[in-house]
């Protein structure tokens, strides 16, 4: 089961508005290679693993993506709550708006829903550790695509929190791929 | 109990730094589970959160709902974490 602590696992005290940022950094909470489908994908796959040592990191690294979702959701809810009128119609986030307004809803910078589609299970150890291999990079990718774009300290300090932990989970992921194979 | 008094964003800060290290020798943990000088940190950060979640407690509020021991409900009480 799983029990809330009422903390941030990393600050997140962004002091000025961006909704244009905000429409970005959405992706990270519902897009492709977003927080969401990241702890769907691992606390989902410990069902069908074999070791305990994997049912073990499946399942801390899916609790901690949980944390990074709750982060995500605190940037673009920071990024957005003071936000007026005329800053809301002329950014992309203005069609975002029209629908969620200043709540905070998983979908894809380009507007695309949450889909389950964009995380795999297939029952197959080797199979889904591998998938989690690129699922790191690509969310890596997706930080950095982020830091691009983005100026604001108060925000990139996050991304980068959040950028860091994608590899540090790849690599965890690395050794548990070896570990497994070479206990074959 | 008040919870904005000062010093309760250093004592968080803190918190948060101990248990991201708390969360660092899980995950290394998880793959290297006969590491002793590992184990051993794991150790130190685990008693040293739980020392600084019961001052924080103390001060500011309950962490978690089944920390709530006053005799009033503390739990609802803000700043929520997106909000600090």
């Amino acid at each position: 089961m799983f029990i809330y602590e009422k903390k941030l696992q990393f600050p997140v005290n962004i002091r000025n508005t961006n909704t244009k940022l905000a429409n970005f950094i959405i992706s990270q909470y519902g897009g492709p290679d977003g927080e969401m489908g990241a702890s769907m994908r691992y606390l989902s796959q410990r069902f069908s693993m074999k070791d305990d040592n994997a049912k073990a990191l499946l399942t801390d690294i899916g609790n901690e993506e949980l944390a990074h979702l709750e982060i995500v959701g605190a940037v673009v809810h920071q990024l957005t709550k003071n936000a007026t009128t005329a800053e809301i119609e002329n950014s992309p986030f203005a069609t975002y708006f029209i629908d969620h307004g200043k709540g905070v809803w998983p979908t894809s910078a380009a507007g695309q829903p949450f889909n389950a589609m964009s995380f795999a299970v297939k029952g197959d150890p080797i199979t889904d550790l591998t998938e989690d291999l690129a699922a790191e990079q690509k969310a890596r990718t997706t930080y950095d695509n982020i830091l691009r774009v983005s100026s604001d300290p108060d925000v990139n300090r996050v991304m980068t929190y959040l950028r860091q932990r994608e590899i540090n989970h790849f690599q965890r992921f690395g050794e548990l791929l070896n570990r497994i194979q070479c206990s074959k | 109990m008040n919870r904005n008094a000062s010093g309760r964003e250093s004592l968080l800060k803190k918190i948060q730094e101990t248990d991201f290290a708390l969360y660092e020798t899980t995950l290394y943990l998880d793959t290297h589970p006969n590491d002793e000088k590992a184990l051993a940190l794991h150790k130190e950060y685990a008693n040293a959160s739980m020392e600084l979640k019961q001052k924080y407690q103390s001060l500011f509020g309950p962490l978690t709902p089944a920390a709530n021991t006053e005799n009033t409900w503390e739990w609802v009480h803000g700043p929520w974490p997106w909000e600090m």
